[in-house]
């Protein structure tokens, strides 16, 4: 008898061990599974871009469906990106309770294929809802992941959750295009996106080698940073990230246009380069750039004599504040393109949110500038 | 007769130990530690500035108004300053007539403040600071030096600062001076940096005229932000510490550092702070300012030589006593009387209010620690705000407030 209890305790403990193992949350297994705990109802960006089919029958990885998205890149809000968020209750953005505890899992799952097998995920995302703003349920924690170059085939890709706060998550997932990185459109498919518990996972440490790109390419991968952060007088401000016209390096750079009309009232513009998107310091984010000597980038003018007051990094701040801060000008770009260097030797680079930044006024630019950036990077030793 | 002369001597001694109000100064220097920190020794003994700037304009007035006579009020101010532990006041000028600015001076000494005093070095003289015309520049220099050598003898007197925030006016945004060596060159950048010369070798000629009469008291460059404050560490060698005047909202990050890799002399924060008003909900906040101003401490506390041992810090003066209803429109007296709530300038340091219209989150009018109200006979008597209590329980018990950070 003692021996059958040992055994049955035996048997349990196993049990238990794999229970845990196997603890598993569905975000999407098929269309019209029960299990699904979130709504692909969050649409943002250039949303006249996607179209999505989540019971799509063309050879799901597992199952009778997976989600078909269709992107077309045509920038129909004029964005130049698109998204969907997963969300739980539908439609909800933080305003409403309805998110769910998913403390004790550390990793999310899902298998993704591109119909040409060059389509790049721009990023997916884990919770992030309503966080930095006023809402009243604002998720707890959020990580992000990407880009993803997609083959035609299906993978199996992770998201390590290991250390996020996760106790309420009404943004269970979160998928993003950026028409910078998807020229002609994107048809991509996506099948089993689960949270997961890897009891080998760790926190990660992010590694961060140089040079590390601002800016490279319009549509490279290694761009880190985002130029959301408008300032001033936006309204005077255009810029196009995958001018082909004259790039330095490369297949394109960024033309930037200010028009000096003083469309809100401020007689001066900028923009910052932020990580992630639109954050003012009211989000975690950023990188560790410890290790960095130098911001180099190479900038012309249409005709010279564009004067540029301050080129920068860092400096924003907010509950989470860049470390530091470095900057010249003012610069008077010439008609040739030229490098400068922003000297980061002393700095502490140790979180960078705002990893560049212009800003210009009317005064010195009555008429308006029209300019051009490329190649922005940190470099190492 | 021997014993008559003896006896008048002694009497003379006595009167006039009495009568003459002569003051002796306190010795002050700066050491260094074996780490490359700084220390501010104030006769014999280390020195932490918790400081306020000190300029007391009453509802209605404008910086004009003399505040120099109100002794009894000044008084009542030092008290609580004292009370709070406060040590030092920092005044921006001294008034034109020396001998009430003894006596101001003599008043807080009194309650145990100390007094940093200021020049303006010429910045707001009429048309314009003409930095680089020689008359101009010998003209400044002897003002200061009249300063020096009427107060320098003052036992409540801590140190000079030099200039505010003159270095914005290189670039040409901020009171602009004319200056033919600098005009002439037609890159923006190295114009500021010519301008940054002749200024910074003035204020240094000054220091060094300052320190042939009066051995006794640091002088120190106010600087706003750390703009160009590299051509400052070529051409002022001989300012004796950093007066940095800037507003980076509730945390420094690493401008102890970087002044140290720019400019390795001491610095005191000779301005920081908050305003108590939140311009995006229109609306009064003694909290934001409470908590800010406390997390500015927590940094100077934790770049001091006594936390650190490469520390450079010699301590913080918070702008300001009290509110001045004069500064959202100098140029309107009919608004003087009227506390604005109108945002003046833009800093998204501090983001709790960055979000009002046209991103104008700065009111000048309410960065007091103290803030004006009315008494049943209609008069405006200071009011302390919330952050004068949390400093006052801060600086009772730092090392509290440290050890939960």
């Amino acid at each position: 008898m003692k021996r059958i209890l040992i055994l049955l305790l035996i048997s349990g403990i196993v049990s238990l061990g794999y229970a845990q193992e196997d603890k598993k949350f569905d975000v999407y297994t098929d269309g019209n599974s029960p299990s699904n705990h979130y709504a692909p109802s969050g649409w943002m960006g250039d949303v006249g871009d996607l179209s999505l089919d989540d019971q799509n029958m063309e050879e799901p990885a597992s199952g009778a469906t997976c989600i078909k998205i269709v992107y077309s890149g045509k920038r129909t809000q004029g964005r130049a990106w698109a998204g969907i968020y997963w969300q739980s209750p539908p439609n909800n953005w933080g305003n409403r309770k309805g998110g769910f505890d998913l403390t004790g899992f550390n990793k999310l799952v899902f298998k993704a294929r591109g119909q040409n097998g060059t389509e790049v995920i721009n990023k997916v995302k884990v919770g992030g809802m309503g966080l930095g703003t006023e809402v009243a349920f604002p998720d707890s924690g959020e990580k992000e992941a990407g880009p993803i170059q997609l083959t035609s085939t299906w993978q199996e890709y992770s998201v390590n959750l290991a250390g996020l706060d996760l106790s309420y998550i009404s943004g269970g997932f979160c998928v993003m295009f950026s028409a910078d990185q998807t020229v002609g459109g994107a048809t991509v498919y996506l099948d089993d996106i689960y949270y997961l518990f890897d009891p080998t996972l760790e926190p990660e440490s992010m590694k961060i080698g140089f040079p590390f790109y601002v800016y490279a390419d319009g549509s490279s991968l290694d761009n880190h940073y985002i130029p959301s952060g408008y300032m001033g007088d936006f309204g005077d401000v255009r810029i196009n990230v995958n001018y082909k016209g004259s790039a330095y390096s490369g297949s394109s750079c960024m033309k930037v246009v200010y028009t000096a009309e003083g469309t809100q009232g401020a007689r001066w513009s900028g923009i910052y380069w932020q990580n992630p998107v639109n954050n003012w310091g009211s989000r975690d984010g950023g990188f560790d750039l410890s290790g960095a000597t130098k911001l180099t980038f190479w900038a012309k003018g249409e005709n010279g004599g564009e004067r540029i007051e301050e080129f920068k990094m860092g400096g924003i701040m907010g509950e989470y504040s860049d470390s530091d801060s470095a900057g010249i000008g003012p610069v008077v770009l010439t008609k040739d393109w030229k490098q400068y260097t922003i000297d980061l030797r002393g700095k502490d680079l140790s979180y960078v949110i705002g990893g560049f930044c212009w800003t210009t006024n009317a005064d010195v630019n009555p008429e308006g500038a029209t300019f051009y950036l490329d190649e922005i990077k940190y470099e190492g030793q | 007769m021997r014993k008559l002369l003896f006896l008048a001597a002694f009497a003379f001694c006595i009167l006039h130990f009495a009568f003459c109000n002569d003051a002796r100064a306190v010795k002050v220097e700066i050491k260094s530690t074996p780490e490359k920190g700084y220390k501010l020794i104030v006769d014999g003994q280390p020195f932490l500035v918790k400081g306020v700037v000190y300029h007391p304009v009453p509802p209605g007035s404008d910086y004009n108004y003399d505040f120099w006579q109100d002794l009894d009020a000044i008084d009542k101010d030092a008290k609580l300053l004292k009370e709070a532990g406060f040590n030092v006041v920092r005044l921006y000028v001294p008034s034109p007539d020396l001998e009430k600015t003894k006596k101001v001076i003599r008043q807080f000494y009194k309650n145990g403040i100390y007094t940093v005093m200021g020049h303006w070095v010429g910045f707001w003289n009429y048309p314009c600071p003409f930095y680089g015309d020689e008359k101009f520049r010998e003209e400044v220099k002897k003002e200061v030096l009249e300063m020096v050598e009427a107060l320098k003898d003052e036992e409540g007197l801590l140190m000079w600062i030099l200039g505010n925030e003159n270095n914005y006016s290189f670039s040409g945004k901020v009171n602009p001076w004319p200056c033919p060596q600098a005009d002439a060159i037609e890159d923006p950048s190295q114009k500021i940096c010519k301008k940054a010369e002749i200024y910074y070798s003035l204020m240094n000629d000054i220091s060094k005229g300052i320190k042939e009469i009066d051995q006794g008291h640091p002088v120190a460059l106010g600087n706003g932000e750390l703009i160009t404050l590299d051509i400052a560490a070529k051409y002022a060698k001989d300012v004796d510490l950093l007066a940095l005047i800037f507003y980076r909202g509730k945390r420094f990050g690493n401008i102890f550092n970087s002044v140290k890799s720019i400019f390795d002399k001491p610095v005191l924060i000779a301005e920081m702070g908050c305003d108590a008003y939140d311009a995006y909900r229109n609306k009064e906040d003694q909290d934001i300012q409470a908590e800010f101003l406390l997390f500015q401490w927590l940094d100077i506390y934790k770049n001091t030589f006594e936390r650190i041992p490469e520390g450079n810090c010699l301590g913080g003066i918070i702008f300001e006593w009290n509110d001045e209803w004069w500064k959202y429109n100098p140029s309107d007296s009919c608004r003087w009387v009227y506390h604005d709530t109108l945002g003046g300038w833009s800093n998204g340091s501090y983001y709790f209010d960055i979000k009002v219209s046209r991103n104008l989150n700065m009111n000048e009018e309410w960065f007091g620690i103290t803030a004006f109200s009315k008494d049943e006979e209609g008069t405006f008597l200071k009011k302390p705000r919330k952050a004068y209590y949390v400093l006052r329980d801060f600086f009772a018990s730092p090392q509290k407030f440290l050890e939960d950070e």
